[in-house]
């Protein structure tokens, strides 16, 4: 048979991505002084990066989501890190206004542009072991732990293409870390702010939950509208050992303009409950990774996710219930109500692995068009190996209900007033899974505001 | 934990149609596919010089496209792509009559039992041997109503203009690589016009046999159902079972004009060692009707996603679709609904069935276009799963660009159930029994709605392999 040529472009290359100031320079300066396995594990991740071709529409995970349109690398120069003190009479005032709707905390980390500039932790806690404390601190004070944990197991950077480019990059982070046995009565609670235009900030997270230990976790990300496009990546990492519990909350809350890469692997191991809501409420492009592995038999994800969109607002939610062991649990909801030219992708997958018997997994994704230009897509996979499971999935995409709509206005509200109801209680019914303090109260204010608009 | 083995006797494993007929065809190919076979096919057949530029720029875009990356595994497919035969011509011309088939030809249909159904409930039936038609019939009462129903190579000869309105309009040479390559190799296949008005009471059927090894079917399908008529098309299909795979790629082109209702039955038992990569598409126009009924059993691969495009206001198009995944097979299918146009409706309904090392995979896409307005889709999938190392995966997409839209998807996994089967075996069923019977009601719900009334044949096809003898 006469030799197939192409006609499509072939899939990317060599050192795609790599730019002016995104180069080995940056990686070289960043492991300057740092301890030799974090050093080599930075020039490992960069050469993942340099190797890996940029994705492209052409790959199923990025179908929906055209990088050479949304993301100009080229145009943006390294968040630096550098000394800063935090001090709330001056904090911007969004920044101000998160923080204080905050209910009662265990600890909490403030992050100014990739920088963690506070961390406070309850007296007790630190007492009984318990740390938090910036990823900076962590390489010197808690270098066992980091080794084992960061960007290995979780996120390693041959995972992806940014996946390596944050485990080059990283300034800092937070890291925390909960004993055997030890229990948080309240939410350690995050905020994190970015201030610079045309940056790229690259941050990560590390929570490690040891057995029957139990933490919630809420990660809150702002900034002001911005012209210039910043990128903001997060690799976050979660594991939760033998029958720990253990809640993480990313609230994304950015303003105009910046694109946010939220990379998040959560690992539960037996009998463990990791559970994750992730918001997408900011940023004019959001795009989220989340690979829930059950490891441990026996072991629980709820897996909670909603996003508002308007104006140009894109979401690409990109999920994976990853069951490896048998008897475990996972349970996913995604909520999307869009706006404006908005648009939302929910791409999901459900993977049972051989062997994993007695899975039950479930999967849901749902979908509100509020104006004429919004469009939604969604993708809910399934991929299974085993024969002895439960699963299910569903996805939807419709408008307001109008028999809803029809009651409400018959009880004598306005079209617009029911409106905001009925996408205030579709919304709200995935809050309600995780009734954690201060963040449905917030999440609805920001909901609210947003259809006041 | 009950021996999933007892499936087994099942009977859902044991293929009915492995049986070779010695014969020398009037003409073969050279192997594999270049410029001199489909300027060979061309000739065979007498084609106009339209129909010969047609193929070679199809096999043009054909070399030019890249073998798929998704779907069922490829890897070893050019491999047998160049062993295999293009066109293998088994007899010189087309008969109408039973009687003057050739006998080995005909002896191969009548074990496929075809000339019996066609007495008792067909309008119609067409024959396919290798890479042509054999045998062709209509009833007279249809055919004194206009109605059309001939092999695709008569019905260019015959009907020139209706043929180039529609031909490639519905599926594009470029539509994929495997449309490609049959726009360029294209030999047999049906042409239908149904003309305004006409409601065929009873089906038209099309039996499509491969016997030579290592040869490739390509059937070319361009069905016309015109305004307000209403027609019924089942195709078969069948092969031996050979140590070398063999392939088959078919391109089918409905259009369904305004107000026609149109069904179109697929029941493919390839043999497993087939390569089964099918494109199948209907254009539906305002108020029409499209229905496709779409069960695989055979084939070692089978990549099918029979399309709806829902062009003309309140169109509906409905996609049922059964698989069953043995040993070794995969079967790659699904549906496809465009909505373009307001107040169109939809449904997809999938059922599988994986047992042993076979896969079932959804493959679906649900598509609303902007002012689409009302547009309903509704999609369900399930699974069943009978042993550890059966796989099945669900890949929807879903795509809406309008907001005056309702679409739902679901699916749901699971295996036969210890409580189930526990039931049944206390009712005094032995296991086998009780296993049977769940798959049985597992499908049910398309089962029944498979045309019981005349597709005769039809049944014997299904009960065979989807209930077969139990214990």
């Amino acid at each position: 048979m006469a030799q197939s040529t192409t006609l499509d472009e072939p899939i990317g290359g060599l050192m795609e991505g790599v730019t002016d100031s995104l180069n080995s320079d940056l990686v070289q300066s960043r492991a300057t002084g740092e301890p030799e396995w974090l050093r080599n594990r930075r020039l490992d991740a960069w050469a993942s990066y340099e190797r890996t071709p940029m994705p492209t529409t052409r790959l199923e995970e990025w179908r929906y989501t055209d990088l050479s349109r949304k993301l100009s690398l080229d145009a943006l120069t390294p968040m630096e890190w550098s000394e800063r003190a935090f001090d709330r009479e001056s904090a911007p005032a969004r920044m101000a206004e998160a923080m204080e709707a905050d209910h009662e905390s265990s600890g909490h980390v403030v992050e100014i542009d990739g920088t963690v500039a506070h961390v406070d932790l309850d007296a007790d806690l630190a007492a009984k072991g318990v740390v938090l404390t910036s990823l900076r601190s962590a390489v010197e004070d808690h270098p066992e732990l980091l080794e084992e944990y960061l960007a290995t197991r979780a996120l390693p950077a041959d995972r992806g293409k940014f996946q390596a480019l944050n485990a080059a990059l990283w300034t800092d982070g937070i890291f925390l870390h909960v004993p055997r046995g030890v229990r948080l009565e309240h939410p350690v609670r995050v905020t994190r702010w970015l201030s610079e235009e045309g940056k790229a900030l690259f941050s990560r997270t590390l929570i490690v939950a040891a057995e029957a230990s139990q933490v919630s976790y809420v990660d809150e990300i702002l900034s002001d509208d911005m012209e210039v496009q910043s990128l903001v990546s997060s690799a976050v990492e979660v594991f939760a050992g033998n029958g720990a519990q253990v809640q993480y909350v990313s609230l994304q809350r950015l303003g105009h303009g910046p694109f946010h890469l939220s990379q998040q692997r959560t690992i539960a191991g037996k009998d463990a409950t990791l559970d994750t809501l992730n918001v997408n409420m900011g940023a004019t492009t959001a795009r989220l990774d989340l690979n829930a592995q059950l490891l441990g038999s026996g072991a629980n994800s709820d897996m909670l996710g909603l996003c508002f969109g308007e104006g140009d607002q894109h979401f690409d939610h990109n999920t994976s219930q990853d069951h490896v062991a048998p008897h475990a649990y996972s349970d996913l909801l995604y909520k999307g109500a869009l706006d404006g030219r908005a648009r939302s992708v929910f791409r999901g997958i459900i993977k049972v692995h051989k062997g994993a018997q007695q899975t039950d997994a479930y999967q849901t994704n749902r979908n509100l068009l509020l104006s004429e230009e919004a469009r939604a897509d969604s993708l809910p996979n399934l991929e299974i190996e085993a024969d002895d499971v439960r699963c299910s999935h569903g996805a939807t995409v419709g408008q307001l209900d109008q028999d809803h709509l029809f009651y409400l206005m018959s009880r004598g509200l306005s079209r617009t007033e029911a409106e905001r109801l009925v996408v205030i209680g579709f919304l709200g019914e995935v809050l309600s899974k995780l009734p954690l303090g201060g963040v449905v109260e917030k999440i609805s204010r920001a909901v609210e505001a947003k259809l006041n608009v | 934990m009950p021996q999933n083995d007892t499936i087994q006797d099942l009977g859902l494993d044991e293929y009915q149609y492995h049986f070779i007929t010695e014969d020398e065809p009037v003409f073969r190919s050279g192997r594999g596919l270049n410029e001199k076979v489909v300027r060979e096919i061309s000739a065979q057949k007498d084609e106009p010089e339209w129909m010969l530029e047609f193929r070679l720029k199809a096999l043009e875009i054909y070399n030019a496209k890249p073998m798929p990356t998704w779907g069922g595994d490829l890897s070893n497919l050019e491999n047998v792509l160049d062993e295999i035969y293009f066109y293998v011509r088994p007899q010189e011309k087309m008969e109408r009559s039973w009687d003057d088939v050739p006998p080995n030809i005909k002896e191969t249909f009548e074990r496929l039992g075809i000339p019996e159904a066609e007495q008792k409930v067909l309008a119609g039936v067409g024959a396919q041997y290798e890479s042509e038609m054999v045998y062709h019939s209509l009833k007279k009462e249809w055919d004194e109503k206009g109605v059309i129903f001939d092999s695709i190579e008569d019905g260019l000869k015959n009907h020139p203009e209706l043929f180039r309105e529609h031909f490639g309009t519905v599926i594009p040479s470029a539509d994929n690589k495997f449309s490609a390559m049959n726009s360029a190799v294209w030999s047999g296949g049906s042409f239908v016009y149904i003309p305004k008005g006409v409601e065929l009471d009873t089906p038209l059927q099309a039996y499509f046999r491969v016997n030579q090894e290592q040869m490739g079917q390509f059937e070319r399908t361009l069905i016309i159902a015109d305004e307000g008529s209403k027609a019924h098309y089942i195709e078969g299909c069948t092969a031996p079972v050979y140590s070398t795979e063999s392939f088959h790629s078919g391109v089918i082109e409905i259009v369904v004009k305004p107000g026609a209702h149109f069904r179109y039955t697929t029941i493919q038992n390839w043999s497993n060692n087939m390569y089964n990569l099918v494109t199948q598409r209907a254009l539906v126009h305002e108020n029409a009707t499209m229905e496709w009924l779409d069960g695989n059993l055979g084939s070692k691969l089978t990549m099918k996603y029979p399309s709806c495009y829902l062009m003309g206001e309140g169109a509906h198009g409905s996609i049922l679709s059964i698989a069953y995944s043995g040993d070794g097979q995969h079967q790659d299918t699904g549906g496809k609904v465009i909505h373009a146009a307001p107040n169109t409706t939809s449904q997809i309904v999938s059922k599988s069935i994986s047992k042993g090392t076979g896969r079932s995979t959804y493959r679906g896409l649900c598509q609303v276009h902007e002012g689409a307005i009302n547009s309903k889709s509704n999609v369900e999938c399930d699974a069943l799963l009978i042993n550890d190392t059966s796989r099945t995966d669900t890949y929807p997409y879903i795509e809406i660009e309008e907001k005056k839209s309702n679409i739902g998807h679901e699916a749901t996994v699971s295996k036969v159930g210890d409580e189930q089967l526990f039931y049944l075996m206390s009712r005094g069923m032995d296991e086998a029994e009780a296993m049977a019977l769940i798959v049985r009601g597992f499908i049910e719900p398309i089962a029944k709605l498979l045309p019981l009334e005349y597709a005769v044949e039809l049944n014997r096809l299904i009960e065979l392999e989807m209930e077969g003898s139990v214990g």
